[in-house]
């Protein structure tokens, strides 16, 4: 017992010795807070496929997308009405690509034709990049009697589709902020 | 002095330590938390967001095939059919968004699209400031209208401060404005039949104003809407061209083209559903009829509910349920129409059900 106690009285110093690191953190005012953002950011590439060989489901329904009589694309339905029928987004299959899409944190205070001085707040930059690569994207838009094809009773009417491929020219910034009276 | 083993120690003694390390940081950071008293709390409103598109630029189309037939560009809008049965496939050639003075697609420039100190906007609102009560409704806004002595002429690509009530900003010498050039090239074909290509453009288009407002009905169980488009260019032009751009046929040209739109209100919002057939429908119900005895024979209030016909009157008089068209000068070729004017017209009721023809 008394070994642990000569432990514990030797661990105090410790405790001790670290109170002074600790005052050294002086506290910031609201003041010198604001004046601090997040330096850098982030840059992302990427490539994403939904879709592309095949459905998640190899049934009856779904199935490759070689086969021209099955489904294979991802399918998201939206119901607008107690006991009602489903708004879908329905066969989305495809790859796109993108290469330098940023994200970053911004002050604006000047530019905009004036308004970006009298703004003078961070913004949340999400820089396109510029050009997407769609290869084969495809969607449609359909409404239906059921939330998915398997359930009994259903029926589907597809508005229209959605067909692009290649290069889209994407340039510019999307910010981001809190507006109206906070 | 006698040593005490450390659990022999008074639990206020063995916690010393500790506390000494962590205590001294966290307290004057809590000293920095200021209770809010019910005045200032009832004034807090929940903040939406704002976004702004800061040299935007959008470009996308079909190319014409190379030898092998391949294409590196397809944008197409397809699975429609025709009443007789065939495919129709719409070949989106060209579809851009870009700065003023684009050419009609030809040059395209960035443009900003909202403004930082009136942005475009995704916010669930009170349902109260808008006419809707007791829903919280989710708004999706364009920037708003501003008064005129402090907003730009809606058509006029030459505005200065003052001078109407849009709030985006025309293009200048020094800045890029607010407002887009947009612009379509399509060919429409059904069955092998392909149509020559058609262009739409607009120049320097403002769509200040406009908003999509959803919320539930309790009643019906069902999501609700109200619409408004305003849309407003000092050039509309339509026109189609062969298939090989050699031969164009006569410009359809709007000039100051105005169009506002308003599809259900707070008294007559917009239903959508989709029915058991799978068809979507939107509907715009009608306004209650006036029960026997409401509205006195003559129609005066005097003689009427003052309720009911405060209601009916409000209905019927309010702008903002009213859809606007104007042309400033509408001509085709050579050969001017003048203006034309297309004004309050109020949609009373309103079914629209899609239809599946290959069935």
């Amino acid at each position: 017992m008394k070994s642990f106690l000569r432990r514990t009285i030797l661990a105090l110093p410790v405790f001790l010795f670290s109170l002074p690191s600790l005052a050294e953190l002086a506290r910031l005012g609201d003041e010198a807070l604001s004046h601090i953002s997040g330096q850098g950011g982030i840059y992302l590439s990427g490539d994403i496929s939904i879709n592309e060989m095949g459905g998640p489901v190899e049934n009856s329904y779904f199935g490759r997308c070689d086969d021209a009589d099955k489904k294979c694309g991802a399918r998201f339905a939206y119901r607008l009405k107690e006991d009602g029928g489903w708004v879908v987004l329905d066969d989305i299959r495809g790859n796109f690509a993108f290469e330098g899409l940023t994200l970053r944190v911004r002050k604006v205070d000047s530019g905009f034709g004036g308004d970006g001085e009298l703004f003078n707040r961070d913004v949340l930059e999400l820089g396109l990049p510029n050009t997407v690569r769609f290869n084969d994207v495809q969607f449609k838009i359909s409404s239906s009697s059921t939330a998915r094809p398997t359930d009994p009773g259903f029926q589907q009417t597809d508005i229209f589709s959605v067909d692009m491929r290649g290069d889209v020219v994407m340039e510019g910034n999307l910010l981001v902020f809190p507006a109206g009276n906070p | 002095m006698k040593w005490l083993s450390f659990s022999q120690l008074p639990v206020f003694a063995r916690l010393l330590p500790v506390m000494a390390a962590v205590l001294p940081a966290p307290v004057p950071v809590e000293a920095e938390l200021q209770g809010l008293s019910e005045t200032e709390m009832s004034s807090i409103d929940g903040a939406g967001i704002g976004l702004v598109l800061e040299n935007f630029k959008f470009s996308h189309g079909t190319d014409e095939p190379d030898a092998s037939g391949e294409q590196a560009r397809i944008f197409r809008i397809g699975g429609i059919k025709s009443t007789d049965g065939r495919d129709v496939d719409i070949t989106v050639n060209h579809l851009y968004i870009a700065g003023a003075n684009s050419n009609y697609g030809e040059t395209l420039g960035p443009v900003n699209l909202g403004r930082l100190l009136n942005p475009w906007k995704i916010d669930v609102v009170d349902g109260n400031d808008i006419g809707i009560a007791n829903k919280a409704v989710l708004e999706f806004a364009a920037s708003a209208m501003v008064n005129s002595d402090q907003g730009y002429d809606c058509m006029d690509s030459g505005a200065g401060p003052g001078s109407g009530t849009c709030s985006s900003r025309p293009a200048s010498a020094g800045y890029i404005g607010e407002r887009a050039d947009i612009g379509m090239q399509m060919n429409v074909a059904v069955g092998d039949d392909r149509s020559a290509n058609i262009n739409i453009h607009a120049k320097s288009a403002v769509i200040d104003g406009s908003y999509l407002r959803l919320w539930g009905d309790n009643d019906r169980r069902q999501m609700v809407g109200q619409f408004k488009l305003n849309f407003y260019s000092p050039e509309l032009s339509i026109n189609a061209c062969a298939q090989d751009g050699s031969t164009c046929g006569s410009r359809i040209l709007m000039s100051n083209f105005a169009l506002e739109l308003a599809i259900g209100n707070q008294l007559q919002p917009v239903f959508f559903d989709v029915d058991g057939s799978g068809n979507f429908v939107v509907e715009v119900a009608a306004i209650r009829r006036p029960q026997p005895g409401e509205i006195g024979a003559d129609g005066l209030r005097g003689s009427s509910d003052v309720d009911a016909w405060d209601f009916y009157e409000s209905y019927y008089t309010n702008p903002e349920f009213r859809s606007n068209l104007k042309i400033g000068n509408f001509s085709v070729g050579d050969r001017d129409f003048g203006s034309a004017r297309v004004q309050g017209m109020l949609i009373q009721h309103l079914n629209i059900k899609t239809r599946d023809l290959s069935q």
